[in-house]
């Protein structure tokens, strides 16, 4: 090899990289980028959150590694594709492909120069990436990152860019630059980017479920050509704590080692082959190469030779041949049908269509709800659920492919045949863009086969197409249009293929940024719907409807736009530069302007009529000025003033949902339950009222307005045990307007079903001054710090009145509506086309809702399910929980009290699920779609949980501070395992505990994670510890007081506090169950270590050998185990054989055998146990019946 | 009538391809001869409207087709000198969607019609073979078979008969001798041959700039009686190019057979009066020494 011609080749590549669009894109790309994240966007989920904590930094040497390899990856992988496969294509094109290989240049040369230019670039380009973070990360002021920049070291960027981001870079460039060797064809190369987006980007960096097999888990992590995989599993999934991401440096194993090894040789190899392939090409010893279906077909007998004939004499008018323009209908179907020929010879639909329906499968098999529980998918939850991936990837593909097409006459040399004929230019794009639109349909086809592949195989759900009509063709068709129409004008604008994929992906990623990164986007700028649409099964896109038809309009408006500048752009004349010039006089920008103004009329309206619909809406400007003014003008005087308790509620409630809108009038009985007159009462109202108007003892009054808080004044102080009526009376829309981009809403008046509760004032004025009204980022502050000792005294509630008290309300629909709310139906007329009904409640309340829907229902044991019918199919599984646990918790813990429980299911606009006293609501993507099966029972574990909310909630109600919340939800948790035990046996409770045990490794932040008894859901991790670590928690705690003695000390403990006025907290639960401890020292012990301290055992077993006993069929296994966690509890360890349960049925399996002894292991002690097996075991592991919370159960399993 | 007015094409660089052509071209075959570089191929894409120009006024029988390029290509026929097909067509399938495209309609159908024009141009035999297989010359005939397609008032081919064997070119020569009886073809061409064959009328441009506009006989008849020719040695040939206008030197049996343009009847010793060729006429005029140097009756463009 001839180093000089080597480096000629080398150096005109190179440099003719910095004359390509594609590149400064890709570095503009990546500078905005390192500005965006040096702000924090994108940080290692560690730290303590509180101010003045220590966060982690972005500077570090595992938050760079993160970054690197996201962004690398994403961003760098369809330039490089594009930079690496089109230099052998392009000599091709150039036709200089001969005139270079019958030179003295070698293949070699020739190959390795090219390879090594563009490698060297996108080399370059990481270089300036790496000083670009530095810059943006340690030396541009930026107030908003002092506390995440650490100090600046050297190999926390070197380290991560040489092992994470060059054997990405050279793996994508050497194979791109094979693929386009090989292939000759431009549309194939983005074949790698895209397939490896969806296996990496929906898959291999996301799928990780608690029963995957941790070896399998390690093959995918090694496989992973970006790393993330392993980065993640390895050291960000399990927090290890703020100093250590801070300070420590990556270590790498010898797997990852190899695998970064082997990427980087496979770029190289893959240039290597590219280099024998190409010789024998240009030996002749490869043939030239042949299209799929060639090589299929078979082979066909030579045709006809050339033989030399006189010239026709007959005169070529003979042929009576005339010359015309082609219609214009007829042009387009022309080029169409053309275009779609080159399409089928094309190997790249055939490729990328199975990609994207195994996607599609993979990810909507992995859907989770609530829980981390699987979702049954339906037509319209796969239609929208699929929108974002299909929109994505349709519009990746459309991208090359319409580039292509337009590129397709001056790459094949007919454009100066082609463009001289008589077809319009606009017939001759649309027919384009017409054969194109037929790839996005084929993709969304081999989508819905997909979607229908999945509904088939779940076997519950119903076959319908007209979801997937409706969501696809009306809401994906308009982005398509629009991206298409974009592309095309783009490419007429630039008449480049490089600066028209850099204008594509830079509007896509700018696009996702804005979504992702940013709080900014909006209806208006939402093009391509991104998380913006929600599906219900029980009404067809009711909500923001109008935000989504004003933004389809847009689009498609522009769209119209587009393709006019397209037409008017395209370039089938060279233009002369002298010429352009004259065009860009301002006189003549002008003119152009005028031109296209009419064409841009109708975008821009209606992007005008959204954006001033989104500042109008519930979560635009005005609302938010509305609530900002709340909290800015309340939070001083109210926030902390004791209020009065609601004695009685009697509510008019009409409703109108197909207008979503409401009249509400009804009076409050308002008590002073305290020891001290009270002066004024605080009344929140919501900012959708209309004509409020409100009565004091039955007269009118006008209240002191502050800002949404309606203050009234006695005309006497109301001394303690007085009370005051107060009546109002409003209508309203709820809720208001649109939302800015698509979140869902928790209450709503929609036609498909109504939520509102007393917890907002949706309906009804609150009680008091709310706190979390108002506070956003900017104005967040810290939550309250209680002393150790703030439970003793009077606690008050947490979250409802200090009292029960009595509710009566009449609730009028239309007559389709069944209407449910607290307490027992008094009443249910319909007169009129509409129904009214009355509830009062027959035991006092805390708090009370109203949800209405057109339902069926199915009833229980003193409970009964609302449903939307189409919804059956867990409904005897959510029965079968609502009855047990009406059953169950009412012997456990105390008897409920109220006449019947009901179930009632709301359209998903948000996925929730409440327990009001006697109504619970669960949104129909909790236990309603949750895909349960004999095993898992999920649905009945949703459904359990969010009955014991009745008890744990309802008839005890927390009390407000630190560890009050775990009293409901952790005790939820924990009579969910009660009941999946008493109902399903063991393996539930097994499988449930295990569940939420691994939820609470991946999501518990070690730095910021505090004893039970301080947690109040201020704190970044906080959530998993309420509900997972405080269901383990109270599990361990029955076990180790006993079944009987546990469940008389929470009887004992609801006794005493379930009408307050003292509400409790876990040092209130403490107390009360210590009575009942058989040993209160050895209680003291647990209650120390498990709720004022942190603790969590993790064992590790090493060293485990099985040997045969005297006895030929006994073993002895010996295993050392160590608690490298902390915590010391009495934990079994089991060797086994066998499968427990059986995976189908989950009942326990006759040949599975085990044999156990316990251990008491505290922080880091060891220890070698023996079992003594009347069985061959093959593997030894520890607590098998999960009876102690533990980290990396999974790990903590030696297999002989 | 095409008229051309003052055509002028600036790249940037700058470079002046075209610096003020004008023409008028009445029914028949006009030829455009030039050599390499000379701004025959930027004058034939300007006309054919796919290049626009720096200046100047083109039209079609009176149709101003610089600034409405659609009108001018429902009845121009255009056999670029660089072009391509889609490779995975066949030749035939290539044709009827290209003669699609153009308009064109024929009594017996455009199936029939490729057939019968594949036919012309001699690639029946390869109809069913995809472009992707076709050789050079098979190419220009299918290149050449779409030009001719339609009934266009103005036909543009630019070096047609580059990669045509001689039969082929032959067989050319007829098609297109036939179709300039009634409509206007514009034939650009280094090969002299061609012109001499097929031109009523021809220009010669050099430097962007018409040096010469006359008819092949008319400049055959002004050199007549004054080329020469011999053979002679080396050193003989430098002394001659010299002392006299020698038109051709080639080399013809290892020796140098040179031709002069000798106005005054006195050629030097050993030539003999030879019959002039329309090559001498070109060579002369592309030096200049037809018109400028002695005189000659070619009539000078501009």
């Amino acid at each position: 090899m001839s180093l000089s011609r080597w480096y000629r080749v080398f150096r005109l590549d190179f440099l003719h990289n910095f004359r390509r669009p594609l590149f400064w894109f890709l570095i503009v790309i990546v500078a905005l980028t390192c500005w965006g994240l040096s702000t924090g966007v994108l940080q290692i989920a560690t730290g303590d959150s509180r101010v003045g904590g220590t966060k982690a930094y972005i500077t570090s040497q595992f938050a760079v590694s993160q970054m690197l390899v996201i962004v690398v990856f994403l961003f760098y992988g369809f330039f490089i594709a594009v930079a690496s496969g089109m230099p052998i294509i392009r000599d091709d094109e150039l036709k200089i492909s001969d005139l270079l290989r019958s030179s003295s240049l070698t293949v070699g040369e020739y190959v390795w120069g090219k390879f090594a230019a563009v490698l060297i670039a996108f080399l370059g380009v990481l270089g300036l990436h790496l000083l670009l973070m530095i810059f943006f990360n340690h030396f541009v002021p930026n107030s908003q990152s002092l506390e995440i920049r650490g100090p600046f070291a050297y190999a926390n960027y070197l380290v991560p860019a040489v092992v994470f981001a060059v054997p990405t870079i050279v793996f994508l460039s050497g194979v791109s630059f094979a693929v386009g060797e090989w292939t000759r064809r431009p549309i194939l190369l983005f074949l790698l980017p895209v397939a490896l987006l969806l296996i990496c980007g929906f898959f291999l960096w996301d799928w990780s479920p608690n029963w995957l097999d941790p070896r399998l888990n390690r093959v995918l992590m090694l496989i992973d050509p970006s790393a993330f995989r392993w980065l993640n599993e390895t050291w960000l999934k399990g927090d290890r704590g703020v100093r250590f991401y801070n300070a420590a440096p990556v270590e790498f194993d010898r797997g990852i080692t190899i695998s970064r090894l082997c990427f980087l040789a496979l770029g190289m190899g893959a240039v290597a082959l590219s280099q024998l392939h190409l010789a024998m090409t240009v030996r002749g010893t490869a043939g030239p190469r042949r299209s799929w279906f060639d090589v299929l077909r078979r082979r066909r007998l030579p045709g006809p030779q050339e033989v030399i004939v006189a010239p026709s004499p007959a005169p070529s008018a003979a042929l009576a041949m005339r010359s015309g323009v082609p219609s214009y209908w007829r042009s387009i179907g022309l080029i169409a049908r053309t275009e779609l020929r080159e399409l089928r010879s094309q190997p790249g639909l055939y490729l990328f269509v199975p990609l994207i329906l195994l996607q599609t499968i993979t990810t909507a098999t992995f859907v989770e709800g609530a829980f981390g529980t699987p979702l049954l998918q339906t037509p319209g939850t796969l239609a929208v659920g699929s929108m974002n991936i299909l929109t994505t990837l349709v519009c990746l593909l459309l991208m090359f492919y319409t580039v292509e097409s337009l590129r397709r006459e001056q790459g094949t040399g007919l454009a100066s045949i082609h463009y001289a004929t008589p077809i319009r230019t606009s017939a001759l794009l649309f027919g384009k863009a017409m054969a194109n639109s037929l790839v996005g349909v084929a993709i969304v086809l081999a989508n819905l086969v997909a979607c229908l592949i999945v509904i088939a195989i779940q076997g519950k759900v119903h076959i319908e197409l007209w979801p997937f009509a409706l969501v696809w063709g009306l809401l994906l068709v308009p982005t398509f249009l629009v991206w298409t129409s974009f592309i095309t004008a783009a490419f007429s604008l630039t008449n480049n293929r490089e600066a028209t994929y850099g204008f594509g992906l830079g509007a896509l990623i700018g696009t996702g940024y804005l979504q992702l990164g940013t709080k900014h986007m909006s209806w208006v700028a939402n093009w391509p719907l991104w998380s913006a649409v929600h599906w219900s099964d029980m009404g067809v896109l009711e909500f923001d409807r109008s935000a989504l038809i004003l933004n389809r309009v847009m689009v498609l408006g522009l769209s119209v736009f587009f393709t006019v500048l397209a037409v008017g752009w395209f370039r089938r004349r060279d233009v002369d530069p002298g010429r352009v010039w004259t065009r860009l006089y301002p006189v003549a920008l002008l003119k152009r302007a005028l031109a296209l103004s009419p064409y841009a009329v109708v975008p821009l309206v209606a992007g005008i009529i959204l954006f001033n619909q989104v500042g109008h809406g519930f979560e635009g400007r005005a609302a938010k000025k509305d609530r900002k003014d709340y909290w800015r003008k309340n939070l001083a005087t109210w926030k902390d003033v004791p209020i009065p308790a609601l004695a009685a509620v009697d509510i008019d409630l009409s409703l109108d949902p197909q207008h979503h809108s409401f009249h509400s009038q009804g009076t409050y009985e308002i008590e002073n339950q305290r020891t001290t007159v009270l002066r004024q009462i605080p009344l929140t109202a919501g900012d959708h009222w209309n004509d409020v108007s409100w009565t004091m003892n039955g007269k009118d009054y006008t209240p002191d307005n502050r800002s949404l808080l309606y203050v009234f004044t006695p005309p006497k102080e109301l001394a303690p045990g007085e009370k005051v009526k107060i009546g109002f009376s409003f209508d309203g829309r709820f809720p208001q307007g649109i939302s800015k981009n698509g979140r869902g809403v928790q209450e709503f008046i929609l036609p498909s079903g109504v939520v509102l509760t007393s917890f907002t004032p949706s309906f009804a004025p609150v009680v008091g001054y709310i706190e979390q009204v108002g506070v956003e980022e900017d104005n967040k502050y810290e939550a309250k710090e209680y002393p150790d000792d703030f439970y003793k005294g009077q606690t008050d509630p947490a979250f409802g009145a200090a009292r029960g008290f009595p509710t009566h309300l009449r609730i009028t629909a239309p007559e389709e509506y069944t209407i449910n709310s607290v307490g027992v139906l008094e009443k249910n007329e319909v007169a009129g086309g509409k129904r009214t009904v009355e509830w009062r409640s027959d035991h006092p309340v805390r708090f009370f809702n109203v949800v209405a829907g057109k339902w069926a229902v199915h009833p229980g044991q003193g409970t009964a399910v609302y449903y939307h019918p189409g919804h059956d199919y867990n409904l005897d599984e959510i029965s079968e929980a609502l009855d047990a646990a009406r059953k169950y918790y009412s012997e456990w813990f105390w008897p409920y009290p109220w006449k019947e429980l009901k179930l009632s299911e709301f359209p998903n606009l948000s996925t929730y699920a409440q327990g009001f006293p006697t109504d619970i609501t669960f949104s129909e993507g909790i236990g309603f779609l949750t895909r349960s099966d004999a095993v898992s029972e999920l649905a009945f574990m949703v459904a359990a949980h969010e009955s014991a909310h009745q008890w744990w909630g309802n008839i005890l109600t927390p009390g407000k501070g630190p560890g009050g919340d775990i009293l409901s939800e952790g005790m939820a948790h924990f009579s969910t395992a009660l009941l999946f035990e008493q109902v399903k046996g063991p393996r539930g409770r097994i499988e449930f505990l295990k569940n939420i045990e691994h939820r609470y490794e991946i999501s518990r932040r070690m730095d910021s994670e505090r004893p039970l008894v301080k947690i109040d859901g201020s704190q970044n991790g906080d959530t998993t510890v309420t509900y997972d670590k405080g269901g383990w928690v109270f599990w361990m705690l029955l076990r180790h007081m006993g079944r009987k003695q546990a469940l008389a000390g929470l009887q004992e403990f609801i006794k005493e506090y379930h009408e307050g006025p003292d509400f409790p907290v876990l040092q209130d639960f403490i107390e009360v169950m210590r009575r009942y401890a058989p040993d209160t020292a050895a209680y003291d012990k647990f209650v120390k270590q498990w709720f004022f301290e942190v603790v969590v055992s993790e064992y590790q077993l090493t060293g485990a050998e099985r040997k045969q006993s005297g006895d030929k069929d006994a073993w002895d296994v010996v295993v050392n185990v160590k608690n490298v966690g902390t915590g010391k509890m009495t934990v079994e360890v089991a060797a086994a054989t066998g499968e427990r349960f059986d995976e189908k049925t989950g009942k326990p399996k006759p040949d599975y055998k085990d044999a156990r002894t316990v251990v008491e292991l505290g922080a880091g002690e060891a220890k070698d146990v023996k079992i003594h097996c009347p069985f061959k075991p093959d593997r030894v592991f520890m607590d098998p019946d999960a009876f102690v919370l533990q980290l990396r159960r999974k790990l903590a399993v030696a297999r002989f | 009538m095409l008229c051309v007015r003052d055509l002028v094409k600036v790249y940037p660089g700058p470079v002046t391809a075209l610096q003020g052509i004008s023409l008028d071209l009445p029914n028949g075959m006009f030829g455009l001869l030039g050599p390499n570089g000379a701004g025959k191929t930027t004058f034939m894409r300007i006309l054919a409207g796919l290049l626009e120009p720096t200046s100047g006024k083109v039209t079609l029988d009176g149709q101003d087709v610089l600034n409405h390029p659609q009108q001018l290509w429902r009845q121009l026929g255009y056999l670029p000198q660089d072009f391509g097909f889609y490779p995975h067509l066949t030749g035939e399938k290539m044709l009827a969607y290209l003669l699609e495209l153009k308009g064109v309609q024929a009594p017996q159908g455009i199936k029939k019609l490729c057939g019968e024009l594949l036919e012309r141009v001699n690639l029946t035999f390869a109809a069913k073979r995809k472009v992707k297989g076709y050789s050079g010359g098979m190419r220009q005939r299918l290149g050449l078979a779409q030009a001719i397609a339609g009934n266009p008032r103005l036909i543009i081919v630019d070096e047609p008969t580059a990669g045509l064997d001689p039969e082929e070119r032959l067989r050319f020569y007829y098609l297109l001798a036939a179709l300039a009886q009634d409509r206007i073809v514009l034939l650009s061409t280094h090969i002299v041959e061609d012109v001499a064959v097929l031109c009523t009328r021809f220009a010669v441009i050099r430097n962007g700039r018409l040096v010469a506009q006359t008819s092949p006989s008319e400049a055959l008849r002004r050199l007549n009686g004054a080329i020469y020719q011999a053979n002679v040695s080396a050193d003989e040939l430098e002394t001659l190019r010299k002392s006299r206008y020698v038109t051709q030197a080639v080399l013809f049996e290892g020796q140098n057979r040179v031709r002069i343009y000798e106005t005054n009847s006195n050629p030097p010793d050993g030539f003999a009066s030879a019959e002039p060729t329309l090559e001498d006429a070109y060579l002369l005029t592309m030096r200049g020494d037809l018109t400028n140097g002695n005189g000659a009756a070619v009539h000078a463009a501009q």
